[in-house]
This record gives structure tokens, sequence and C-alpha cells, in this order.
């Protein structure tokens, strides 16, 4: 097609269809019109701009009704003049605006927009965007005078009206992009000339008249029908923000003084509608605003769609960034709004909040500006008094939502945290809704009902197993959602990292001891605290000022730490089985340390100690299992916030969570075996039998104390199993005190705990046969020797001559003794303990026998003084046991048979007994210790070729 | 009923011989944890660390023979040991190091323990058994200058010095030594003139140990009978029996007042702790947990009175640690145990 690029020869195309148009005004010929144009170039179009329009503007204006289609067309038409061309001019400007404006408006004109097909208002609509960007130069400002605010107005209302009732979604987004344009803020590709200050307070000015209604049409449309579509909603966010930024930038505020701008007289009628922004206007505005944004963002936060959510962030941003001054009532609807969106399941959104929470700290606005701080300090109140309810009414998603915000105003707030929680009513009302949302669901019979079978060799497991910080799945009342309980973890730990340790602590302690209730969950903040205060796993948003020095955290630690492992607390009733028990222990709460502590044991005597229940529910019994696991977790957290520091408070910490690693319910075993792998990981252990060894001698003290109380002696039993199980040779001197203990324990209690304790004794014999036998290492040549010779002898009766033994003995210590002199100083316990076993001068076992037997031997032959007696005991668990027992003792024995014979022949008969009339079993049992008796028993009684009659 | 009493607070194992003498040190600052010192029959003064509960070193220097005494001297880095090797060590034990820098040779070979009175800064005297069998010899530190030779009078023959308390009224006064003889009497000695003051004969057999509370001017003794007797000394420097108090079974190893005068600790043969109100001798506890006999109590000085702790030494070679009666509400209100031992 033929382009006409001269004016001249353009005119003579488009004059007469122009004159046609003017004369017959058709649709048609707006088409040819419009047909014509496409083939004049731009420039010669420009030239010719006003003539073209003149015959579309005649035919909008000529009175009387039109058809909906002819203006349609004629509006289609100046659309694409003014998409091709620029308006110079100031007046052609103002009347093409208001000419397009009345195009909508109805005949009676009072109630736009006028019941016009959806084509019409896009295409009137599309129009007015592309008169606007048009405008050329500084005539677009000429629109924003005084004298043109009825226009502007007029305009305004219609697309809002537009933006707001229509119903379809291209006309809304329409309408609001045209807004956005009208108020100077369109974000399109094209260059828009930026305003200078004094500009854009002018404008500022003018859209001053126009707020509340944007304002409030727009807060329509944002909370509006989720079925709009979130494009709608998000540019009706996009254009709040931007118009509230426009009007109530605090930038602009400031420079406007009182006395401004007197009306001057000849435009008075139309300055009375100007806005003068003064103080008083702009606190009003800020009120009205504040009910409005709190709408929006109560709405916006918990849009499905996350672009919206995105929206809202930046509104915040901006809001925050600029308008702070302004609309410092709404700051806490802000604030609760990009906080709660911390957490958002949109990573954009969250790196977004992120990325404003740390400009917004770092401005230290927060911090400074005593407002922020109220306003967050009055959140988080209000928060902790409505939490308990909102527990209790929301859903996973919404306690999620006020949770993260309860945490981001914390993390907001950051050092000031601890000015606020000096507050006593803060405080209290914060923990109690920790307490309540931490409550446990206690209901699981399963919990009790799981038993831990078998030994416990779980402790041998590789490190890897066992991860730090998962602790034991928690099931709550009031969540499910795991995210949740993540959430609240960061709420303590932000408060431990910020607030006053002491006072926390202290206050968290003292709900600990008031009631059972609240104990567990106490435990759990507790735990909590103190990982945070040590810095670890939190994500906070600025540095405290001072970190809690080490000594600190040790000194809360090791309190705490004695209160969790108090008896009280620490001996639980976890099951039906230990009922037998639980009546002790209710003495034994009498008795705790009735002198050390008498001031203290006195309240918790009287405070009531679930333990001491003499029914116990299946109920309570699950508490009292949680509690436990809680109480080694928080052992397992203490370590790895001490790291080595922790060794030392290891005195007193191993011996009772060892004693948990035994535990019959599996769930405070396996928690106890986690909290071993964390001790053993924090103080640097490469194995938990390494920590076990290291610090047996903590150990045996706790198992030595507690043997002495009655209710205590299994577990006491159950500690120095594990430790015979994980330890070596070396362990023999300090074990062999402890023995003593054992067995000194076992002659007081024949009856009724014969049973706990031949498992101890299993233990040991076959330990010592493993030690001092069935030799490992290189540190019992001798042994090895006579163990080769064994073997190789097998089958036949071994005659290792005693001479030979007695000249090996001596040999050996004569060496030993040579090893000593050879240690220059003997400064560590454990030299000292491995040159120990047989030392001549000081040994009084020797009285007996003509040979003094060692330490190990002199064990075995205690042992087997003690099964003697329990052979005819009449419980058949316990005879079998017994003759396990007594084999191994035998094989210990072996080598001395000075000692083992008279032994043997003591337990003859008791054994004969068990051959002629008992359970088949023990008859079985009893056959194969009779063999072990043949095998090492040199040289054998007569009797013991016929042994039965 | 009476609470029943508690148990050690925590069992020092590990010496593998019989503990006869302890001594504790807790004067350092905070950094410096609080240590025991305990020698036992096989020649070895172990330090323990309290903090940990674990021996920081072992000192080997009395030749395998029993160390009875010990007693820090100059802060926690100088100790003082006497031992059956017929020696009185001086230890430097600074900076890690621990080695015998003095050592006294004592003729004597019984089994009377020294003691050790500071007298001014960096001076101190030691009272320990001299030469001939009844005789007590007092040394000047460091000096080592003998500052007189007690011995009575050839008709008073009460035979050896069994124990041994150095002590003086007033800072910087004249000191006394009380000892306690074979013939079970206590006799006080004037130091600056070498004289009996008073003599008592408050026991029938030997006076096994003493020790005196300068304040009240009152002091506890006990011997191998089962009589713990208390006596005062009046203005008139004699000494009278204020009380006695009747055990049911014989043999008091070792008796120890604690520094605030509260209470008394004895170590019996019958492998139990007694704890008696200093005041009137009203038996507050019976602490049983060895099973041989107990040798030696020795109470803590630490600075904050809740952290004193109360530390026996047995023959079963364990070492229990009490922490007893040292809330500092501490009125003792409560008689722990009445009950009778078997």
């Amino acid at each position: 097609m033929a382009v006409f690029d001269t004016p001249q020869e353009a005119f003579g195309i488009l004059r007469p269809v122009c004159v046609q148009l003017t004369k017959v005004q058709t649709t048609e010929n707006v088409e040819r019109l419009q047909a014509q144009l496409q083939t004049v170039s731009d420039s010669a179009l420009q030239e010719l701009q006003e003539y073209v329009l003149f015959p579309l503007r005649f035919a909008l204006k000529t009175p009387g009704p039109k058809r909906e289609s002819l203006v349609q067309s004629v509006v289609q038409c100046i659309t694409s003049i003014l998409s091709t061309t620029c308006v110079k001019k100031q007046d052609l400007l103002q009347e093409l605006f208001s000419e397009l404006c009345l195009c909508l408006s109805s005949p009676s004109g009072l109630q736009p927009p006028a019941p016009l097909s959806e084509e019409l208002k896009l295409t009137v609509i599309q129009a007015l965007h592309v008169l606007m960007h048009s405008a050329y130069g500084d005539i677009i400002l000429t629109l924003y005078q005084p004298s043109t605010l009825p226009h502007l107005g007029f305009a305004v209302s219609l697309l809002l009206a537009l933006a707001e009732q229509e119903k379809a979604k291209q006309i809304k987004l329409a309408a609001l992009k045209c807004l956005q344009v009208l108020i100077l803020q369109c974000d399109c590709q094209e260059h828009h000339r930026p305003l200078d200050t004094v500009e854009t307070r002018q404008c500022g000015n003018l859209f001053a008249s126009f707020l509340p209604g944007i304002s409030i049409a727009l807060s329509r449309v944002i909370t509006g029908d989720i079925k709009q579509g979130h494009m709608v909603t998000v540019s009706a966010i996009r254009l709040f923000y931007q118009t509230v930024c426009l009007v109530m930038a605090d930038e602009q505020l400031a420079t406007i003084t009182q006395d401004e701008e007197k009306p001057s007289g000849e435009q008075s009628r139309l300055s009375e509608l100007v806005v003068h922004r003064g103080p008083d206007w702009v606190k009003s505005t800020a009120d009205k605003l504040s009910l409005l944004i709190h709408k929006i963002v109560e709405f916006a936060s918990l849009h499905p769609h996350w672009k919206v959510r995105m929206e809202l962030v930046e509104l915040v941003h901006l809001l925050m960034l600029k308008c702070s001054q302004s609309l410092v009532e709404s700051v806490g609807h802000l604030l609760k709004a990009v906080v709660g969106l911390v957490n958002d399941e949109s990573n954009e959104v969250q790196s977004k909040c992120h990325e404003i929470l740390r400009s917004i700290a770092e401005l230290r606005t927060v911090a400074e500006n005593r407002d922020l701080a109220d306003v967050l300090s009055e959140n988080l109140h209000s928060l902790a008094t409505a939490l308990p309810r909102l527990m209790n009414s929301q859903d996973d998603q919404g306690k999620f939502s006020t949770l993260s915000l309860l945490l981001g105003s914390l993390k907001l707030l950051g050092p000031k945290v601890s000015i606020v929680l000096n507050s006593a009513a803060h405080l209290q009302r914060l923990s109690k809704a920790l307490m309540q949302v931490l409550e446990l669901d206690v209901a699981d019979v399963k919990i009790v009902e799981e038993r831990r079978w078998g030994p416990e060799d779980s402790l041998g497991e590789p490190l890897g197993s066992l991860q730090h910080g998962k602790g034991q799945k928690k099931y709550f009342r009031f969540f499910i959602d795991e995210r949740i309980f993540l959430l609240i973890q960061q709420v303590c730990r932000v408060l431990g990292y910020y607030g006053n340790l002491y006072l926390l602590v202290d206050h968290f302690m003292g709900l600990y001891n008031e009631s059972v209730v609240y104990r567990k969950q106490a435990a759990m903040v507790l735990n909590e605290l103190i990982t945070g205060a040590a810095g670890l796993g939190v994500d906070v948003l600025h540095e405290r000022e001072t970190a809690v020095s080490t000594e600190d955290l040790k000194g809360t630690i090791t309190s705490i730490l004695e209160e969790y492992t108090d008896q009280a607390n620490w001996y639980l009733t976890t099951s039906i089985d230990t009922e037998g028990t639980s009546d002790e222990l209710t003495v034994k709460h009498s008795r705790v340390r009735a002198i050390s502590r008498g001031a203290h044991s006195s309240s918790l005597i009287s405070s009531s100690s679930p333990s001491s229940d003499p029914n116990p529910t299946i109920r309570s019994m699950n508490s009292n299992i949680w509690q436990i696991c809680i109480q080694l977790e928080g052992v397992g957290c203490f370590a790895y916030v001490l790291g080595k520091e922790f060794r030392l408070l290891l005195v007193s910490v191993l011996y009772p969570v060892l004693e948990k690693a035994g535990d019959s319910t599996l769930l405070i075993s396996q928690t106890a075996t986690g909290t071993m792998v964390d001790v053993c990981r924090a103080c640097g252990y490469d194995s938990v039998q390494n920590l076990i060894n290291s610090n047996s001698d903590y150990l045996v003290n706790g198992i030595s104390l507690n043997l002495r109380r009655v209710a205590h002696q299994p577990h006491a039993s159950r500690v120095l199993e594990a430790m015979l199980r994980h330890s070596d040779a070396s362990l023999l001197p300090l074990v062999e005190d402890v023995i003593r203990d054992v067995l000194s324990a076992l002659d007081q209690f024949y009856d009724d705990r014969a049973s706990s304790f031949l498992g101890v004794l299993s233990t040991l014999v076959a330990a010592l046969v493993q030690w001092f036998v069935v030799v490992k290492g290189k540190e019992h040549p001798q042994e090895q020797n006579l163990e080769q010779q064994r073997k190789q002898g097998k089958g036949s009766v071994i005659t290792p001559m005693v001479q030979e033994v007695e000249q090996f003995f001596l040999d050996y210590i004569k060496q030993k003794q040579i090893a000593e002199g050879n240690l220059p100083a003997m400064e560590e316990e454990e030299e000292e303990v491995q040159a120990l076993p047989p030392e001549p001068e000081m040994d009084d076992s020797g009285a007996e026998g003509e040979t003094p037997l060692p330490a190990h031997a002199q064990i075995a032959k205690d042992v087997m003084e003690r099964c003697i007696h329990l052979l005819s005991d009449k419980s058949l668990r316990v005879r079998l046991k017994v003759l396990d027992v007594l084999e191994f003792c035998v094989i210990v024995l072996h080598l001395h048979e000075n000692h083992l014979l008279p032994m043997a022949h003591r337990a003859w008969p008791a054994l004969v007994t068990r051959l002629i009339n008992d359970d088949p079993l023990v008859v079985l049992r009893a056959f194969k210790a009779e063999e072990g008796y043949e095998t090492f028993a040199v040289t054998k009684p007569p009797q013991y070729q016929q042994p039965a009659p | 009923m009476a609470l029943p009493p508690p148990d050690p607070q925590f069992v020092l194992r590990g010496t593998s011989a019989e503990v006869h003498t302890l001594h504790f040190y807790c004067g350092g600052q905070e950094p410096d944890y609080p240590i025991l010192f305990s020698g036992s029959s096989n020649g070895l003064i172990h330090v323990w660390n309290l903090k940990t509960r674990r021996v920081d070193t072992i000192l080997d220097g009395h030749g395998g023979k029993s160390v009875y005494w010990v007693e820090a001297i100059y802060g926690r880095d100088r100790l003082l040991s006497q031992g059956r090797n017929q020696k009185i060590c001086l230890w430097d034990l600074a900076e890690g190091r621990n080695t015998v820098t003095d050592s006294v040779f004592t003729e004597n070979v019984g089994f009377c323990k020294c003691s050790l009175l500071k007298v001014a800064q960096g001076h101190w005297l030691m009272a320990m058994p001299g030469k001939d069998l009844d005789e007590v010899q007092v040394l000047e530190l460091p000096s080592k200058t003998s500052v007189c030779t007690l011995k009575p009078e050839a008709d008073a023959k009460p035979g050896m010095p069994m124990s041994l308390k150095l002590w003086q009224p007033d800072f910087g006064s004249c000191p006394f030594l009380l000892a306690g003889y074979e013939d079970g009497s206590v006799i006080l000695w004037n130091l600056s003139g070498g004289k009996i003051l008073s003599r008592l004969a408050c026991h029938q057999e030997p006076v096994m140990s003493l020790d005196f509370d300068s304040e009240k001017t009152k002091g506890v003794s006990g011997s191998s009978e089962e009589v713990l007797t208390v006596w005062s000394l009046d203005e008139q420097q004699n000494l009278k029996v204020q009380k006695t108090h009747k055990l049911v079974n014989a043999g008091i190893a070792d008796v120890a007042i604690r520094q605030d005068k509260k209470i008394l600790a004895t170590a019996g043969w019958d492998h139990r702790i007694r704890i008696f109100g200093w005041k009137k001798l009203k038996p507050l506890a019976i602490l049983d947990y060895h099973t041989a006999t107990v040798h030696c109590v020795s109470f803590s000085d630490h600075s904050r009175p809740s952290e004193r702790l109360l530390a026996a030494g047995s023959k079963d070679h364990r070492i229990s640690i009490w922490s007893i009666y040292n809330q500092t509400s501490g009125a003792l209100h409560c008689p722990l145990e009445t009950r009778k031992p078997d």
C-alpha cells in the first residue's frame, strides 16, 4: 500500500473522507477514515492531527442519542490517531479528556457509568490511556491544575466505578491501569518525564482530594471476591499504595506549612475543592487509612495467590519507607503483614520479606523510633493474650501465621525483647501462651506399651546413625503440623537469644515447678531458651549487643540439670511393672537430700509429684515418659551448647542418662541413647564406648551410691551392666570396688532382688572371661599362653603344674614392677590404676590360699560363692541364670585350682540336686555346667564320676 | 519420723590403699578449683580436683610408707606431708611441679600427726613428735629451727604423744600446744616456757585425736574407747572435763570441728562418721557409708558456706565427700538421726 509522506498528499487523501464523515456520521464513514489513516505516515498525520480529529470529535459532540457502535468506532479511531501522534496543545488535551470521559457518563449525568456495552467501555478506557500517553512533555501537567480538578475528579470516579462494578476482568484491569496513568505512576516502558519536587507536591495536593474516594473504592476491590483473579487484586493493591505514597509521603508533608496557599479570589470556588494537607488533615486521614490498611492486610496476607501476597509485601515496603511518619498508626498492621509473611510458602515472598525486615531493622527505625517499638510491644502483648484462644480456634494454617507473626515481632524487637519482657505482664502472658500451645497429647497408649527388648547394644551403634537436634517426634494437642513446632522452637530460641537469660530461666523454672501440667512444656521451652542463648540455630535480624558468657551459661545449665535430674523429676512412674518399686520411691522423696537441702526439699515434697500417685493412669504414665524424654533431650541440647565444657557436668549427668538408656520403655531408652550420642559428640569423644570408658569413675560413683537405695538398685545394676559391656580390663580396679557393693547388696536381698543382680553378675563374669581368659589385647600374655595351652589340650584333662603357674605369676609381678619403676611419675589415674592388680604386700585376699589371687579371680570366687546359695532359688529363671554364671566362674577360676576346687566341691551338692529333680530345662543347663566342671576341674573329686546315685 | 541420713555427695576412688589423712584447700579464687589432698598407706599423696572429682597429680615421696599427715602451706603451691618413713616433706606444687624441695627427718616412729600454726606472714610453727618417745618438738618454718622441745617431767609418764594441736588465743599472741598422750591424758603446753600448764586425764585409753576451738576455748578428744570427751579451758589455764558422750562402738580415729564452730565430725572404727552439734554435743547424724574403719575426717574451708564439704577417708580405700548442714539458713534444729547403730 502506498504511503503518503507529505502532509499535502495526506491531506489530499484524508480531506474527502473527513468531509464525508462530518456530513454523515456513520460507522462506515468512520471506518473509511480509519482505513485511509493507515496510508498516512506518522509525521504527516501529526501535522493533520487536529484536522482529522475534528470530524471525530464533532461526531461525539453532536447532540442527541447516538448509536453505541458509532461511538465505539469513533473512539477507536481517535485512539489510533493518538497512538501515533502526540498532543501538543493544552486545550486539545483537556477537551479530548473531558469528551472521552463524557462518552461513558450516563445521560442523566449523575450515575456514572452509563449502562453501555462492555466493548465501548473498554475502548474508551483505552482511549483515555492512550491520550495520557500522547500528551507532549509539560502539556500533561496542565491537566493537574486546580482548575481542572472537576474534570479529573470525574474521570477518577468514573474509572473507580468501572474497576469496582464491572464484571469483566479486562475492563477492571484497564480501568486500574488507566487510573495508574492518571496519578502519574504509570509503570509502562514508555518514557515518562520524572516530576520535580514542586510538581510532585502539587500533584499530591491535588490528589489529596481524591484520596478518600480512591482508597475506599480500591480497598473494596482488593477485598472483593477472590474469583476476580489475582491480577485485579495485585494492580488494585499497587494503585492503592502508589496513591497513598503520593499523598501521604513524609517528604512532602514535611514541607507543607500551616498557612500555605491561601486561596486567591477568582479561583476560590475551585480552591475549596483543593485539600490543604495540614497536620489535622493528615491525622484524620491516617486514622481512616489505618482502618483500610488493616482490612487490606488481613485479606491479602491470606490470599491464596503468592503474587498478591508479594504485592502486599511491596505495599508494606513502600509505605514503611515513605510514609512511616504519617501512617504511624498503621505501622503495626504493616509490620504484622510482613512479619507474618516471613515464613511464607513462596520463596520469593519469603526472601522479599527478609529483605524488607532487614532493611527496616537496619534503619533502626524500630529500635530508635519509640513509636515503632511501642507498637511492636503492644502487638506482642495483644498477640500473646490472644494466642491461647487462637490456638484453640484456628486451623493449622491460621496458627502458623499467628505464630509467624509472634516470631517476627520478636525478631524485629531484637534487643528490646529483654526490655519488653521485664514487664511481668508481658512475660506472664507470653509464657502462659507457650505453655498452652505446647501442651502434648498424652493419650497414646502405645508410648506406654512399647517395651525395649534385649540388651542395650544400641549404645554401640556408630555415631552417624543419630542426628543431633532431631529429638522424638512429639504429638501436640493443639496442632499437628510439624512446621508449627519449628516456629515455636524458633520463638523460644529468639527469646533466649535476646532476652535476659536469668530472668527467663527463672520464670520458666518457676512454671516447671509450679505444676505437673506445665512441666513438660516448661522443660521444652527451657531447652530451646538455652540453645537460643548460645546463639545456636537461631535466625535473627540483628546481632545482640552482648552474648551470654560461657560461664553464665554453664551456671544456668547446671542449675537446670540439677532440677531435671532431681529424684522427683527423674524417677517417675512410667509403667505398671515398676509399681512395686514406686512406693519405695515415694519414701525416697522424703529423703531427698535430707540434710543438705533442708530448705529446698520441703517444697519438693509438698509439690504434687506424679510418681507419688498410687494409681498411675495411662495418661499420667505417658506424660511421665514424655517428661523424661524432654529432659533427656535437654541434656543433649545443653551438651551441644557447651561443647567440651560439658565434660565437667558429666559428673552428675552421665549416670542418670545411662540409667535411662537401659529403661524398659522404648521411647525413653531410644531418647537416652540419642542423648548419649549427642553428649559424646559435644564432648569430643569418638564413640559412646569411649565416653563411658573415660568417665567410668563417675559412673562407678553413681552406681555405688544408688546401690544403697533399694528402689534404685535395678537401675544401678543396669548401668553397671552397660559399663561392663562397653569397657575393657582397665576398668577392673574401679569396678572391683563396686562389685563388692553389688555383692553386699545382693547379700541383703537374696529373696526378692536376686534376679536383677544376677543380670549384672552374669555380665560381669562373662566380661571377666572375655578380658582375662579369651584374651584380645596383649595386656595379659600370661593368660594368653595358658589359653593356648588349654585350647591345644582341649578334650583331654589339662594338668598345668602348680609351680609353673606360681613361677609365672612371680615373673609377671616382677616385670610389672620393673615397668612401674620405669614410669617417671604416675600422673594419670589410669596408669596408677593399671599398676594395680597383683600387689602382694597389700593383698589381703591371699590369706586362705598360698598363692594370692589376682583381682579378677577373687571376684569370680566371690560371685561363685553367691551362686552356690542361689542354685536352689525358687524361681526357674534365677536357677537357669545361676547355672550360666556358675559356668563362667569356673572358666575364670580354672587357672587357680587351689581356690576352684574347694568352691567346686561346695557347689556340687546343689548342682546334683538340680540334675536329679528339677525342671527339664534346668537339668539340661545343669548338665552343661557340669560339662564345664569336667573340662576345667583338674582333679575331680571321686564323687564327680558318679553324680547320681 | 526423723529423716534418714543422706548419702555421700560423691565418693573418690582410686587411691587403692587405705586413706590416712585428708586436707582441703579451697582458698583459690574462681578459676581455681577446690582441691583435696589425701595421703594413703601406700605412700602416695593424691591431689584431687574437686571440680572434676579426679586425681590431678600423684605425689610419691615417702618410699611406699604410709602418709598420715598432709597440710597445704603458702596457698596451694606448697604442701607439707608426713610419712612413716620418718620424713616430713615440703613439696613444691606450683606450675605443675611436684618435687620435694625440703624435708625434715623425724626420729620418732609413732603415728602422731604433726600440727601446723601460722604465726606470722610467711612464718609457721610446726609441732611434731620428738626424738624421745614422750617428747614433742616445735620447729619454726621455713627456717626449720627448733623453737622448743616439750618433754614431760620424768614422773609424769604420759607415754607417747598421740595427737597434737597448736593454737593461739589471738593472732600474734603466745601459742599453746595441746597434746593427747598414750595414757589418755591431754596436756596443755605453754610454748614460750616449755611448761605444762594443765594436764587432764580424760580417757582410759590413748587419745587418738583431738581438736580445739580457740574461740570458746574448749576442745574435744576421742580415744580408742567408746567415749568422746569435751573439755574446756578456763581463765586460769586449767583443763576441765565439760561433757562426755558415750558411744555404742569404741574407737574414734579422728575428730574435726568445722571452721564455723557449729558442728563436729568424728571418724569411727565402727565404719561410721558421726556428726554432733558442737555447742551441746548433740548427736545429729550418723553417716554410714564406709565398709571399713574410717581413718580421718576433714572439713573444707570454702569461702561459700554452701560449698563447704566434709571428707572422710577410710581403710576401704575410699574417700567419701559429704555435703551436710551447709545451708546458710542452717540452724541445726532438726536432729536427723537418733537410731542406734547396731
